[in-house]
């Protein structure tokens, strides 16, 4: 048994660095050759790392989230001795193609691929492809102020793109290290989560002209539903009564339940509603994707939406169960004092509802103020798809739905 | 108009193989006159190659490879066009033809070492009438033709294919060479792996019409056919092989097959396709499907298939060692080495300076 230190490889042609996302091993354990070691992201792609070894995992060298240089340590493996037929063809040190033998060998100079750190400072050798240049000219973007991620510190489209966007993150970004960097700033490297809530982000504001309207709806039969579920041993969320009064009320205007296509300039109506839920996790913001909800009873909503919701926080879902939603769920009122927002559609759906904390609240009935159980309503819509006024017929038999509870 | 010459489809022997949907004719399947064994050796071949190329995704990974060109869901079209071919007809491949170049015997280890970036060039391509693979999209396709020209020079009757993807018909250089070997008459097969996608770009929005039509503009037949049936590739590259051999000139086979991997291992195909399509696709996978043809005639029993897999696994085995074993060229001989048979002194002085310049920092 030798220990064996595997250190990252470079992935893709010339990356410096891979976010670790998830190991699928754990100190103790056996692996054997090509198994399944961790999924790391890169700036190009997610991949699967496969052992080099057949061995006992000894160390694992970083965690998830952490950003892990490429040439340094990743796992350590008491490898047991695998039957080389072949002699190496002379006894220089192994080279691992992706990063050479170590340290840079004695005598070779190697070029530095470190980004020079954009200046600030105007005139300063700005580097950028024409098309980023003219994006910047139309955004009205300074490009000298931009840092560059790209190779050799270029400035990306992203870049000049977060370089217009309003710094709006709502949710702490993933646990990743802070790069220190002068006069008391962080800088946080967006990978994994953050970078695909944030793509997500930017393509539903620039893309989607979208608007939104509230509602308050009076909770008391939904309460006294819950009460006799409770009653019969079993007790019950609001959520999978929101989403049951969602599914109906799409069932009556299925335009909330579609995408618009912006190639074919085609609305397209969805048949299945497959319900994405908004679940925050120690990640970031994820949303399993409860299929068929149409076809499914409270009960089944209850159970196969906690499962989702489990599954989200345990980081346990694969992508399949987090794609493919119709429309979107999302219950702000769960964690705090908030009573309503303005959710963002999830691309290419068309609608987003928010529901917020149910509570006591005055309510008018047969002309006399009284504490009712009630909750805000928020939708926000593609005004592409839909105009005010189907969104207001929507949100009426929404409430209504909801104020009609019975089971 | 009257001296307008229309391509006769009379004169085209491939055609009449395949239905109008590009399906090998159950007549022409039964009359190819392959031994059990050929057609055992097909499958296996197309084993071995798909193993390797998984086998070459976990050594990019590991860091044994700099990148890597996978070409999963494409091994009929590899493994049925070698075996239709003469072992003296050349083969000008793409970057993707890992598996062709196997067929034909080049050691996948000595091979790798072009994916390793320790090697300019690991095989000598005369000993196995394989060109090296190419990187730039289409430069192939009129060095094959350039090439079938040479042979008819030569009154040999040897035959060129030059084989690409759907993407590279984009390409001024692919046209040009349709034109020359049309012009020319030379003896050389276009063969087109429509695996839909160029990297990201799918093929309705590169491509309009159809890319088998296209050859009867230049003079010579062109047809569409199903690129994962491996019998289908056998049967019309042999027979347009013939064809050419016989002085009938070029033709172009337009195979449609699916690229199931990522374009290479610094791609991520989830972000431009669905996984539906992925899945219609592998329900074409030409290896089941082979595999079930072959079950169906009793050609193939369990422990054929487990001997098949065996033989693999160790086959592989074998590869990854030999690879891991290999090391790098000194720097010097690396940059200047395979340049000229007979370097001039200004040369050699460069290489002088270049090594003597390594030592001394
Ligand atoms: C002349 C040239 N232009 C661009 C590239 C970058 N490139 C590499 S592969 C590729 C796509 C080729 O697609 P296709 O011909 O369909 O073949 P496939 O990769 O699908 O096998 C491109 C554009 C290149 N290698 N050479």
């Amino acid at each position: 048994m030798a220990d064996q230190t595997f250190r990252l490889p470079d992935l893709g042609e010339g990356l410096t660095e891979a976010q670790l996302v998830a190991w699928r091993v754990e100190e103790g354990a056996r692996v054997e050759i090509n198994a399944p070691l961790c999924d790391v992201e890169t700036a190009k792609a997610v991949v699967v790392i496969p052992s080099p070894y057949a061995g006992t995992i000894h160390k694992l060298h970083a965690r998830p989230g952490e950003s892990v240089a490429v040439g340094a340590p990743l796992v350590t493996i008491a490898a047991q001795e695998t039957p080389t037929t072949v002699e190496p063809e002379d006894p220089a040190p192994r080279t691992l193609v992706g990063y050479g033998p170590g340290a840079p060998e004695a005598g070779v100079r190697r070029r530095a691929r470190v980004a020079p750190v954009a200046t600030g400072e105007p005139g300063a050798d700005v580097r950028a492809a024409p098309f980023v240049r003219q994006l910047a000219k139309e955004k009205g973007v300074d490009l000298a102020r931009v840092t560059g991620t790209g190779p050799g510190g270029r400035i990306t489209k992203a870049d000049v793109e977060a370089a217009t966007s309003a710094p709006a993150a709502t949710s702490a970004p993933a646990a990743t290290p802070a790069t220190p960097a002068t006069n008391g700033e962080r800088r946080i490297s967006v990978v994994g989560i953050r970078k695909a809530i944030a793509r997500q982000m930017v393509r539903s504001v620039s893309t989607i002209p979208q608007f939104t309207e509230f509602a308050i709806f009076d909770a008391s039969a939904l309460m006294a539903a819950r009460e006799k579920q409770k009653a019969g041993g079993r007790s019950l969320t609001p959520l999978p009564y929101f989403i049951q009064a969602m599914v109906k009320a799409v069932r009556a205007y299925p335009l909330m339940n579609s995408s618009w296509d912006e190639s074919r300039d085609e609305i397209v109506v969805k048949q299945p509603i497959n319900v994405g839920i908004a679940v925050n996790t120690s990640q970031g913001l994820l949303v399993p994707v409860l299929r068929g909800a149409d076809q499914l009873d409270l009960h089944e909503i209850a159970d196969r939406g906690a499962k989702l919701i489990e599954g989200a926080r345990a980081g346990t879902l694969g992508p399949g169960e987090m794609s493919g939603g119709t429309i979107t769920v999302t219950n702000v009122g769960a964690s705090g004092p908030v009573e309503t927002g303005t959710p963002i559609i999830s691309p290419p759906e068309c609608c987003v509802v928010a529901f917020g904390a149910i509570k006591p609240r005055p309510m008018v009935v047969d002309g006399q103020v009284v504490a009712r159980p009630g909750a805000w309503i928020s939708i926000s819509v593609d005004h592409r798809i839909v105009d005010g006024a189907l969104a207001t017929e929507f949100l009426t038999a929404l409430v209504a739905e909801l104020e009609k509870v019975s089971a | 108009m009257a001296d307008v010459v229309q391509v006769a489809p009379a004169d085209d022997p491939v055609r009449p193989l395949f239905s109008p949907a590009g399906e090998l004719t159950a007549e022409a399947r039964a009359t190819l006159g392959l031994s059990p064994d050929a057609l055992r050796d097909l499958y296996h071949k197309m084993v071995w190659i798909r193993r390797t190329d998984q086998e070459a995704l976990n050594l990019q990974r590991q860091g044994e490879l700099g990148l890597w060109g996978p070409y999963q869901g494409q091994e009929a079209i590899h493994v049925g066009t070698v075996a239709a071919l003469r072992e003296t007809d050349w083969i000008f491949p793409s970057y993707r033809e890992f598996g062709m170049g196997m067929c034909r015997g080049i050691d996948p280890a000595e091979m790798l070492k072009l994916f390793r970036g320790v090697s300019h060039g690991p095989w000598d391509p005369r000993t196995y009438h394989f060109a090296p693979l190419v990187i730039p999209v289409a430069s192939q396709v009129p060095h094959g033709v350039g090439f079938a020209m040479g042979s008819r020079f030569k009154h040999s009757d040897d035959v060129v294919l030059s084989t690409f993807g759907d993407g590279a018909t984009s390409k001024g250089d692919w046209h040009e060479a349709m034109n020359f070997a049309g012009v020319f008459q030379a003896p050389v097969i276009f063969l087109c792996q429509n695996n839909h996608w160029a990297i990201s770009v799918p093929l309705a929005k590169q491509t309009a019409g159809s890319i088998a039509e296209r050859a009867q503009g230049y003079g010579f037949p062109g047809i569409r056919i199903d690129g994962n049936d491996v019998l289908g590739i056998f049967a019309a590259i042999r027979t347009a092989a013939e064809r050419a051999r016989r002085g009938g000139g070029p033709y172009l086979i337009e195979a449609m097959t699916y690229r199931m991997g990522p374009h290479t291992t610094s791609d991520d195909p989830t972000r431009y396709r669905t996984n539906v399509e992925l899945e219609r696709w592998s329900a074409k996978d030409p290896i089941p499907r082979f595999r079930q043809w072959l079950e169906g005639q009793g050609l193939l029993d369990e422990a054929a298939l487990a001997a098949i897999n065996r033989e693999v696994e160790a086959k592989v085995e074998t590869m990854r060692n030999r690879l891991r074993a290999t090391t790098a060229p000194a720097p010097g001989e690396a940059i200047f080495g395979r340049v000229y048979q007979h370097p001039s002194d200004s040369f050699l002085e460069e290489r002088e300076e270049f090594e003597s310049s390594l030592e001394s920092n």
